[in-house]
C-alpha cells in the first residue's frame, strides 16, 4: 500500500505531549486507509505512535517509552453508515461521542456510552481506553454496544471484524481485544455500534443526607422495584450538583408512567431512611447534571490529584469507598451501587488509596504527579504479551503505556 | 510403547477415560451430518484433570475437541482428526449463586435451562436462551456465543460473562474477567469454538426476571408481510423481548404436535414478547399491535396466562423438533441481514428454494435480522442432497449481498469454514490468525474450524 501523504502538523507537537513526553510529529489521516498507511510506514522506519483521539482519558494509560508520532484521528470523523430504521451506525474512530450522540438524537435514538467530556471525547478513544460507565448496568457497556470494527494494525493493514448486523458469530470477536487496549494492538478506525431508542423521560433525583443515614440510604435505594438507570453514592467532588454533604443520586429513565413511579418508589424508599429531602431535574437539566457527574470521573482537582477506578463487587461499592475515605480524609468518591464502581479522587496518599481499594486503576492524574495507571498486573500477562508481540512485533504502538509494561 | 489413551486411563482412571470404539461412537457428531471416532474420550470431573489430559494430547501430538452437549449445527464438536474428545457433561454444578450482586459461578455441563431454573426463585434468570436450551450447556453456549429468542432485547452471550476459567494450550490453568485490567481476553473466548481453550468455568451475569411479560400471537397472510412488520417495529424504535416469525408450514408441524394455539390458517405468525414494568407492557401491546395491524395483520392475540405463554414458547423452540417428525430430513441454515432487509431476503430465499426444488419452512429471529430457513430434503436422494448445500450457499451469498453475514449464532465450525473468506479479507483473518497463535500456536485445539483450509497461513504479513 502506497502512503498519501499526511496532513503533518509540527506547530502544536506540545499540546500532544504525555507524561512530559512530546512526540516528534502528529501525523492527521484524512481515512482509515490512509491510518493503517501511517502505521505500516512508522513499523518499517522504526517509529513509535500513539493515537490521540480527544486526550480525555489519556492518563489512564502509563506514558508511553517512547513517543516519535502522535495519530490524531481527528480526520477520522466520518459517519460511515446510520439507518435510523436499523438501530444501527457505523462511524470513524474519531468522531466525538457527543457528535453521534446529536446524530442519533435527531431520531429519538442514543447510544450509551457516558463518555466523560463527551464533547471532546472520540468513540475510538473511549473504546480503546476501555472505558465503562454508570449506565452500563441498565445498557450494557460499549464493548456489548459494538457490533463491528476496523482497525489499523502496525504492518499497514486494516482489519475487520463483526459487521452491522446486530448478531453475529462469524470468527473471532476482535473488537472485544481492541477495546480497552489502549491502542497498543492497533487503532480503531471504525466502529459499528447498534443504538437504542431514546427514553421519553429523563430524570435525575439527588437526595443529600447526614453521614449517619448512609447505610440505610442505601440499602433501601437498592431495593426499588423499578432500577434506575444508574444509583450512585457521592461524597466531595464538589463540582458535581448539591455540593456539602454526601448525596445519592438516581437517574431514572423510561416512559413517563414508569419514570413516575420510580420516583414514588424512591421518594418514599428514601423517607423511609429518614432522608426527608430528594431534588429533582428533569430533561435537559437532568442530562447536564449527570454528564457532569461523569465528567468528575475524569476530571482533575488540580496539578497533584490522582483519580482511581477500582471494578468489583455491587455490593462491596460502599464498603470500599468508606476504607477509601477512613485511609484519607480528604478523598472525594464515588460508590456506583449498580456496577460495583468505586471512584476515588486524591491528591495525596496514593498508595494508602490504592492499598484500601484493591486493586485499582487510574483515570486521570495531574500533570505534577507520576502514577502507575495499572497497579498490579493480572495473572494472563503472559498471554496479553503474546499477543502484543504478535500483533506489534515492532513495538510500534504505544509501547510501555499498556498493563503490565506492555 | 503406550497408547495415547492407556496413557489417559493410567493418568486419569478408567472412570474417566473412553477409549472402546462403541463408547466412542457417541462422540463421533454432533448435530451436523459429519462424523469420524476420536482416538480417546475423557469425561472429566474438574480443570485439573483436563489439564492433565491436554498435556498428555499435546505429548502425543493428538487434538483436543471440547464438547458440551453436541447440539452443535457446524461440525463444531466433530473430531475430524480424530484424537481426544473432552465431555464437559460430568462438570454440571452451580458453584456459586450471588443473588445480591447478580452473577454466578458453573461449571461448563451445566445445562443451559437447569441455571435459569435453579435460580428462578431468587428472580432472576439467565438471558441467552438457545432453543436447544433444554439440553444445550453453558460451555457450548460460551463457545459459539449462543444467542436465542431473547437475545433481541438482552443480547447474546457474550453480554453476559464476566469472567472465565480456562485450559490453556499448556495444560495450564488460567482465569479471566472482564473487570481485570489488560487485554478482554474473556471477550475473544466467547465464540472461539473452542480453539482457543477449554473453558471449564463461567462467570455469568444475571438479570432480574421482569415484573410484567406478555407474549402475544399475530398472524399474516405470509411471510413477507411479517418481515415488514418487524421492520416497521424496530423501524418505530420498539425493541420488544423478543420477535420471532413462523411461516406456515413450521406453524403446521408445530401446532400438530404440540397444540399451543397457534393460528392454523395463516401463511405466517409473528410471536412478540414484551417485557417489564407493567405500565411499559401494557401500553407496548397497544404500540405494537397497532403496527401490526397497519402491515396486514390478520389477527393479534396476547396469551392469556402463564401456561399459555410456555406452552407458545415451548412451541417454538420445539419447531425444529417438530420439522422432524414430518420430514426426512432437514437442514438448517443460520444468517443474519440488516432488518430492514428481512422481507426482500425472506423473497429471495423463497425464489432460491423454488429454483432447487426444495420445501423451504421459515423460523427466525426476525427482530435480530437472524434466518434460519429449514431446508427440507430426503438424504437417500443425490440430488435432493446437492440441492441442500447449494441452496444453502446461496443463501449466504444473497446474505452478504444485502449486508448481512454467515451466521448469527450457531457459529462456523467445521461447516461454514470456507464460506469465512466471503465475509473477510485475507488482513481481517490473518489478525484473528494472530489470536490462534498466541493461545494455540500447535493447532491443539479444534483444528479445522472457523478457519478456512490453508487460507490462514498465521505468518507474519511483512
Amino acid at each position: 500500500m502506497i502512503a498519501k501523504p499526511s496532513r503533518a502538523k509540527r506547530a502544536d507537537t506540545a499540546s500532544y505531549a504525555l507524561g512530559g513526553l512530546a512526540p516528534a510529529r502528529v501525523a492527521e489521516p484524512r481515512d482509515a486507509a490512509e491510518a493503517a498507511a501511517l502505521l505500516g510506514a512508522a513499523s518499517d522506519a522504526g517509529e513509535t505512535v500513539v493515537a490521540y483521539g480527544g486526550g480525555t482519558l489519556q492518563r489512564s494509560a502509563n506514558a508511553p517509552s517512547r513517543y516519535d508520532v502522535a495519530l490524531s484521528t481527528r480526520g477520522l470523523g466520518t459517519l460511515h453508515e446510520y439507518d435510523p430504521r436499523e438501530l444501527t451506525a457505523g462511524v470513524g474512530g474519531g468522531m466525538t461521542v457527543a457528535a453521534l450522540n446529536a446524530l442519533l438524537a435527531e431520531n429519538g435514538q442514543f447510544l450509551p456510552l457516558d463518555a466523560p467530556f463527551s464533547a471532546r471525547a472520540t468513540i475510538g478513544g473511549t473504546l480503546a481506553a476501555g472505558w465503562a460507565g454508570p449506565r452500563r448496568a441498565a445498557y450494557g457497556r460499549p464493548r456489548d454496544l459494538l457490533i463491528g470494527a476496523t482497525a489499523a494494525l502496525a504492518d499497514g493493514t486494516l482489519a475487520k471484524t463483526g459487521g452491522m448486523v446486530v448478531k453475529n458469530v462469524t470468527g473471532y470477536d476482535m473488537g472485544k481485544l481492541y477495546v480497552g487496549s489502549h491502542g497498543t494492538l492497533g487503532v480503531i478506525v471504525r466502529a459499528n455500534f447498534k443504538v437504542l431508542p431514546a427514553p421519553a423521560v429523563r430524570r435525575l433525583a439527588i437526595a443529600p443526607f447526614d453521614g449517619e443515614l448512609r447505610e440505610r440510604a442505601v440499602a433501601h435505594a437498592t431495593a426499588l422495584s423499578i432500577e434506575p438507570a444508574a444509583l450512585l453514592v457521592v461524597d466531595g467532588f464538589h463540582e458535581i450538583v448539591s455540593p456539602g454533604r454526601p448525596r445519592l443520586f438516581a437517574l431514572l429513565e423510561g416512559s413517563e408512567q414508569v419514570v413516575e413511579r420510580a420516583t414514588r418508589e424512591l421518594r418514599s424508599a428514601l423517607g423511609a431512611a429518614g432522608i426527608a429531602e430528594t431534588r429533582l431535574l428533569d430533561g435537559d437539566a437532568a442530562a447536564n447534571a449527570y454528564a457532569s457527574l461523569v465528567d468528575a470521573y475524569a476530571a482533575l482537582a488540580g496539578d497533584t490529584s490522582v483519580t482511581f477506578l477500582a471494578r468489583g463487587l455491587p455490593s462491596h461499592a460502599v464498603g470500599r469507598a468508606q476504607r477509601a475515605r477512613d485511609a484519607l480524609a480528604r478523598a472525594d468518591t464515588i460508590a456506583d451501587l449498580r456496577t460495583g464502581d468505586v471512584v476515588v479522587r486524591a491528591r495525596d496518599g496514593f498508595d494508602a488509596v490504592r492499598a484500601a481499594l484493591g486493586r485499582a486503576i487510574v483515570l486521570a492524574a495531574g500533570p505534577a504527579v507520576e502514577v502507575d495507571a495499572w497497579g498490579e498486573a493480572p495473572s494472563t500477562l503472559a498471554t496479553m504479551r503474546a499477543l502484543k508481540s504478535r500483533f506489534d512485533p515492532r513495538g510500534t504502538l504505544a509501547p510501555g503505556r499498556f498493563a503490565g509494561g506492555i | 510403547m503406550q497408547t495415547f489413551a492407556s496413557r489417559l486411563t493410567d493418568a486419569l482412571g478408567p472412570e474417566v477415560v473412553r477409549s472402546e470404539p462403541e463408547d466412542l461412537a457417541v462422540y463421533a457428531f454432533d448435530a451436523y451430518s459429519q462424523d469420524r471416532l476420536p482416538s480417546a474420550a475423557i469425561v472429566p470431573n474438574d480443570a485439573r484433570e483436563i489439564g492433565i489430559a491436554v498435556r498428555i494430547a499435546r505429548e502425543c501430538d493428538e487434538p483436543v475437541v471440547p464438547r458440551g452437549a453436541g447440539t452443535g449445527l457446524c461440525g463444531g464438536a466433530v473430531p475430524t482428526r480424530g484424537g481426544l474428545v473432552i465431555s464437559l457433561a460430568r462438570m454440571n454444578r452451580l458453584l456459586e449463586l450471588d443473588v445480591a450482586n447478580r452473577r454466578a459461578r458453573v461449571q461448563p455441563g451445566m445445562v443451559n435451562l437447569d441455571l435459569s431454573t435453579a435460580v428462578a426463585a431468587h428472580g432472576v434468570f439467565f438471558a441467552p436462551d438457545p432453543s436447544s436450551q433444554k439440553t444445550s450447556m453453558i460451555g457450548g453456549n460460551v463457545g459459539t456465543n449462543a444467542g436465542g429468542p431473547h437475545c433481541l432485547s438482552y443480547g447474546t452471550t457474550t453480554n453476559h460473562i464476566l469472567g472465565l476459567e480456562y485450559v490453556d494450550a499448556d495444560g495450564e490453568i488460567q482465569r479471566t474477567a472482564i473487570d481485570d485490567p489488560g487485554y478482554d481476553l474473556t471477550g475473544v473466548l466467547v465464540g472461539s469454538e473452542g480453539t482457543l481453550g477449554i473453558v471449564t468455568e463461567a462467570t455469568v451475569r444475571l438479570l432480574k426476571l421482569p415484573e410484567a411479560v406478555r407474549v402475544c400471537v399475530a398472524a399474516f397472510a405470509d411471510v413477507e408481510s411479517a418481515s415488514e412488520a418487524v421492520s416497521a417495529i424496530i423501524g418505530a424504535g420498539i425493541i420488544p423481548i423478543a420477535l420471532e416469525i413462523m411461516d406456515a408450514l413450521i406453524t403446521h408441524a408445530v401446532e400438530a404436535h404440540y397444540h399451543a394455539g397457534y393460528p392454523e390458517n395463516a401463511g405466517a405468525v409473528l410471536l412478540v414478547e414484551i417485557a417489564g414494568a407493567h405500565e411499559d407492557v401494557a401500553a407496548g401491546e397497544n404500540v405494537l399491535a397497532g403496527i401490526a395491524r397497519r402491515h396486514g395483520a390478520l389477527s393479534w392475540r396476547a396469551a392469556r396466562d402463564r401456561a399459555e405463554r410456555d406452552a407458545l414458547w415451548a412451541a417454538r423452540k420445539g419447531a425444529a423438533g417438530a420439522i422432524g417428525r414430518i420430514a426426512p430430513n432437514y437442514y438448517i441454515q443460520d444468517a443474519c441481514v440488516p432488518r430492514t432487509r428481512l422481507p426482500q431476503i425472506m423473497h429471495a430465499i423463497d425464489g432460491i428454494a423454488r429454483d432447487h426444488r426444495l420445501p423451504v419452512g421459515n423460523v427466525f429471529h426476525a427482530g435480530d435480522g437472524n434466518l434460519h430457513p429449514l431446508l427440507i430434503f430426503d438424504r437417500r436422494d443425490a440430488r435432493q442432497v446437492q440441492a441442500v448445500v447449494d441452496a444453502g450457499t446461496e443463501i449466504l451469498h444473497a446474505c452478504i449481498a444485502m449486508g448481512g453475514t454467515i451466521s448469527g449464532e450457531h457459529g462456523i465450525g467445521y461447516e461454514k469454514r470456507e464460506t469465512l473468506s466471503l465475509v473477510f479479507s485475507s488482513d481481517d483473518l490473518a489478525a484473528m490468525g494472530n489470536v490462534r497463535d498466541v493461545f494455540d500456536p500447535g493447532r491443539l485445539f479444534n483444528p479445522d474450524k472457523i478457519f478456512p483450509s490453508g487460507a490462514v497461513c498465521g505468518e507474519v504479513k511483512r
